[in-house]
């Protein structure tokens, strides 16, 4: 590989070039975490009887946007992102992005807190992929003191953060996805495209009982803790984790039939109401035409001209 | 249960709207639920469902709603037997209201729920929502329809689940529990609405006091067995039929004398007052722990807590716990009470000082609190994970490190404390929920806490479980701190009581200063005084009854004679009831009725009786 660019560099540069970026990463993330808890904490407490703006009642494009229409243009516009080669095109999808998001109007903070959510797999990509990458004909490599073997490729970074852009682009989506329209609805218009009625339920209940069951699981936990639980390696640790879970499953099962009860006492008859009354309008086909029009030309700009 | 198998009259009621006839239901293992069951029940009529833990109260009502089938027998709505096409059709129109809200609130938001019961039955959304946010409004959670469930207190959660079902307008309203773990601003709520409901009612409870305000028959399960039926006032009036069942509740309604309550009255708040007066070494199970000097076992000051998202929770907590002592902590749901528990226990750390035995707690030392205190929490299902009874109470022991021969001999202490002896192979999950209280109690003291606390322990059992919980606590020697809306619990264990509002204690005083301020109970929204007219009433009527025994009477009334028909004063000897106001002072010893000679009463065959004419 003659034609392979090494760059010897002292192996004191090494650290920094690794634990700058994690640091700055990671800093990042604090201060993100840190303003979005502090924003997220209630002032004063919401008006709940009228609907909240970013549960549907929104005046955005997107707030009233055909939820199927949406569903479709989003995943299939990920798809698109997801196949995209060159960084360009990647960033581009990351402003295209940004601007859908402005024009959603979504909680800022709960974008802050899923980007925070793909941090360390991000973070895994920009650090891994820089050493692991395969060296090939053009690419330019650090090398650092004498570890010839630690080979740290220039394209292995592009790479990385070409995966990145494509992730946070992706990630950026998933708000006005997610929060312009209530669950049930986004879940009813999967199940108008042809997702089973009986997923869409499933995760509309696992939804409403994790918090019920992360509830009950935090309190075990506390139940534990007040008698001297402390997790170690060893064998009584194992068993009364064991013990832990089983005890969770059984309260869980327990709980499914009863809420299974409750439901049936109530007349449900294997479908839920149909939360909104769906109806196609122009205007919904004109958005998706456009936005779809935007993911071909990224995909042309990606495969044609680069 | 009492020797009364005969088969049960069946009380006639006119054109039943359920009857039920020879049910028979058994668990999936083959054990029996139900057995024999015979009963009619009138449109409009108010029936309290009562027994002990296991009686079958809820398959009972799981039955009238079509949830299970009969292994045998009948069970008929309207005439017809729930099944098919009209057991889809009836469930439309008999609501059901389960013990734990979160089993029944499965949609997104509460309007949501509370339309769904009108969209099953086939009401367009519009009209739905309508009759959704009106039920809403009628429970006070009209401000809170676009709220998630998960985001909302027990309390409101419960009525959001009553609203569910008022929502549908049911002609029939079957109610689990209603009232359990609720505060008494929320079960007064609960008292309003349900008295305005117009439908039939039946409803569950162990609590005969809110049952005896709300109903007004009274039907009794023993293991399976339909034991009795009679109007409510009749129920509560007969103690011995209650203890029989394991509902005698009696014990709630004993007035403690003024002089006794004073006598029990520590001393100015934060001083060194101890249990009954006893002496300043008190123990806990057999452990010795002695308060020297005035040093609080316990004291916070300015203490501080917010939760993660910055909501205040506790603030300026100045609370100081001498070795001994016994403290309640009473405010109403969401005052921070459960909070302060967790930063006492070292599960959330606040600001401010806190101090245990003198030495202020710092990082490492919190995470050794639990050597030191111990809690029995308000569900004991969070704290009991073990395969049998035994594992349970070793599991700390074995924490702390106690040797093997220490550990046996703790465990059989505590579960003898309890009386669970002979329970050590027992499932926890399988036991009664009186016995896995104490079992979660037991699990605590063989760890000889210094301070032991009891978030709501009488939450959930019945009154034969309250009343040997109550037994237990009071005979245990060791400082103790009590979360509870149960006022009568509060008043019979503990000297000093604590009022906390908002994450503030607002009032530090003795408890009998506390019973004897109203001011107090408005000022959280607590209305700690509203059973006392209920309790008051069934005080009479416990000691207000019927006796019939032979005596003489001079007096006069009509009568006959062949064909005369007259009136004069005579005397004659027969058996009438009479209705007296006595005490009882105790169950098997003698009493004395006073004279009430002028009452009415019949004669029968009275004209072909000789008497004499004066």
């Amino acid at each position: 590989m003659s034609d392979v660019t090494s760059i010897t560099m002292p192996l004191w540069q090494l650290p920094v070039i690794i634990l700058l970026p994690i640091a700055s990463v990671a800093a990042l993330m604090a201060l993100l975490r840190r303003i979005s808890l502090i924003q997220s904490a209630p002032e004063e407490e919401r008006d709940w009887s009228v609907p909240p703006f970013d549960d549907g009642a929104g005046t955005s494009l997107l707030h009233t946007w055909d939820v199927r229409c949406k569903i479709v243009t989003i995943l299939i516009h990920s798809f698109v992102v997801a196949s995209l080669i060159h960084l360009k095109p990647a960033i581009c999808a990351v402003a295209l992005s940004l601007t859908i998001l402005a024009i959603s109007r979504v909680s800022l903070v709960k974008v802050v807190m899923r980007l925070v959510a793909i941090t360390g797999f991000i973070s895994m990509f920009l650090i891994i992929m820089p050493f692991s990458a395969p060296i090939h004909h053009g690419d330019t490599v650090l090398i650092f003191g004498n570890m010839g073997w630690a080979s740290f490729n220039l394209r292995g970074v592009l790479l990385a953060v070409t995966i990145a852009a494509k992730a946070v682009a992706i990630t950026l989506l998933m708000e006005p996805l997610l929060s312009t329209a209530p669950l049930p609805v986004t879940l009813y218009g999967l199940s108008r495209l042809g997702v089973p009625e009986m997923v869409s339920q499933m995760v509309l209940l696992s939804y409403r009982y994790l918090h019920v069951f992360r509830h009950e699981a935090s309190r075990m936990s506390s139940g534990m803790k007040v008698r001297g639980f402390r997790k170690q390696s060893d064998m009584a640790t194992l068993h009364a984790v064991a013990n832990f879970l089983g005890m969770l499953f059984v309260r869980s099962f327990e709980r499914t039939e009863r809420v299974f009860d409750a439901m049936r006492a109530r007349g449900y008859r294997g479908s839920f109401p149909d939360p909104v009354e769906l109806s196609l309008r122009g205007r919904d086909l004109i958005l998706t035409g456009v936005w779809l029009t935007a993911a071909t030309l990224l995909i042309l700009f990606d495969r044609i001209l680069l | 249960m009492h020797e009364a198998l005969e088969p049960f009259p069946i009380k006639s009621v006119n054109a039943p709207l359920f009857s039920i006839r020879s049910l028979d239901y058994t668990y999936p293992d083959q054990s029996p639920a139900l057995t024999n069951i015979n009963l009619d029940i009138a449109a409009g009529e108010r029936i309290a469902l009562v027994g002990q833990n296991g009686s079958g109260k809820t398959t009972l009502i799981k039955q009238l709603c079509g949830l299970l089938q009969p292994i045998g027998g009948e069970v008929m709505y309207k005439r017809e037997p729930l099944r098919g096409d009209h057991l889809e059709r009836s469930r439309l129109e008999i609501g059901l209201l389960f013990q734990d809200p979160d089993d029944q609130l499965f949609c997104h938001t509460l309007l949501d729920d509370a339309a769904f019961g009108p969209r099953q039955k086939g009401v367009c959304r519009q009209d739905a929502e309508a009759a959704a946010l009106n039920a809403l409004n009628l429970v006070s959670l009209s401000d809170m329809a676009y709220k998630g469930p998960h985001n909302l207190s027990f309390g409101q959660k419960k009525r959001a689940a009553l609203a569910g079902l008022l929502a549908m307008n049911p002609d029939v309203l079957l109610l689990d529990e209603p009232t359990a773990n609720l505060d008494p601003r929320q079960e007064q709520l609960f008292m309003d609405l349900l008295g305005r409901y117009q439908g039939t009612l039946i409803c569950i409870s162990h609590d005969l006091i809110f049952l005896y305000e709300l109903c007004n028959r009274a039907v009794v399960l023993d293991k399976g067995h339909l034991q009795h039926d009679y109007t409510i006032k009749e129920l509560v009036s007969q103690r011995n039929e209650l203890k029989a069942h394991g509902l005698d509740f009696s014990f709630r309604l004993i007035v403690t004398a003024p002089d006794s309550q004073e006598s029990c009255s520590p001393e100015p708040v934060g001083g060194s007052q101890h249990h009954n007066g006893k002496a300043s070494t008190i123990t806990a199970a057999d452990s010795t722990i002695t308060a020297a000097d005035d040093t609080p076992l316990v004291d916070l000051k300015d203490y501080n807590y917010r939760y993660p998202d910055g909501t205040q929770a506790l603030g300026g907590i100045d609370l100081s716990i001498t070795a001994g002592e016994r403290i309640s902590i009473v405010g109403e749901n969401g005052a921070g009470k459960t909070t302060l528990l967790s930063c006492l226990l070292g599960l959330r750390q606040g600001s401010g000082l806190f101090c245990l035995e003198g030495k202020q707690v710092t990082g490492r030392d919190r995470k050794k609190l639990w050597q030191k205190m111990g809690m029995v929490f308000q569900d004991c299902a969070d704290q009991l994970f073990c395969s049998s009874v035994e594992e349970e109470v070793r599991f700390g022991l074995i924490q702390l490190g106690c040797s093997k021969a220490e550990i046996n001999r703790r465990v059989e202490q505590a579960l003898a404390m309890v009386h669970l002896e002979g329970f050590k192979k027992r499932v926890p999950l399988h036991m009664s929920g009186g016995e896995r209280k104490r079992l979660a109690l037991a699990s605590v003291l063989a760890m000889r806490p210094r301070l032991l606390i009891l978030d709501e322990p009488t939450a959930g059992l019945d009154p034969r479980g309250e009343a040997l919980l109550l037994e237990i606590i009071k005979d245990l020697d060791v400082t103790l701190l009590l979360v509870s809306h149960d006022m009568f619990f509060v008043r019979e264990l503990t000297t000093r009581t604590l009022v906390m509002h908002q994450g503030k204690i607002l009032e530090d005083l003795p408890v009998h200063s506390f019973m004897n301020d109203t001011r107090l109970g408005n000022l959280n929204g607590l209305s700690y005084t509203c059973r006392e007219q209920s309790s008051s009433a069934i005080r009479m009527l416990q000691h207000e009854h019927e006796h019939s025994h032979l005596h003489n009477h001079l007096h006069t009334h009509q009568h006959r004679h062949g064909e005369v028909e007259h009136d004069h004063f005579h005397e004659h000897l027969h058996e009438h009831n009479h209705r007296f106001i006595h005490h009882h002072p105790g169950d098997q010893q003698q009493h004395d009725h006073i004279p009430s000679r002028y009452h009415d009463h019949d004669h029968p065959g009275h004209h072909s009786e000789e008497h004499d004419h004066h």
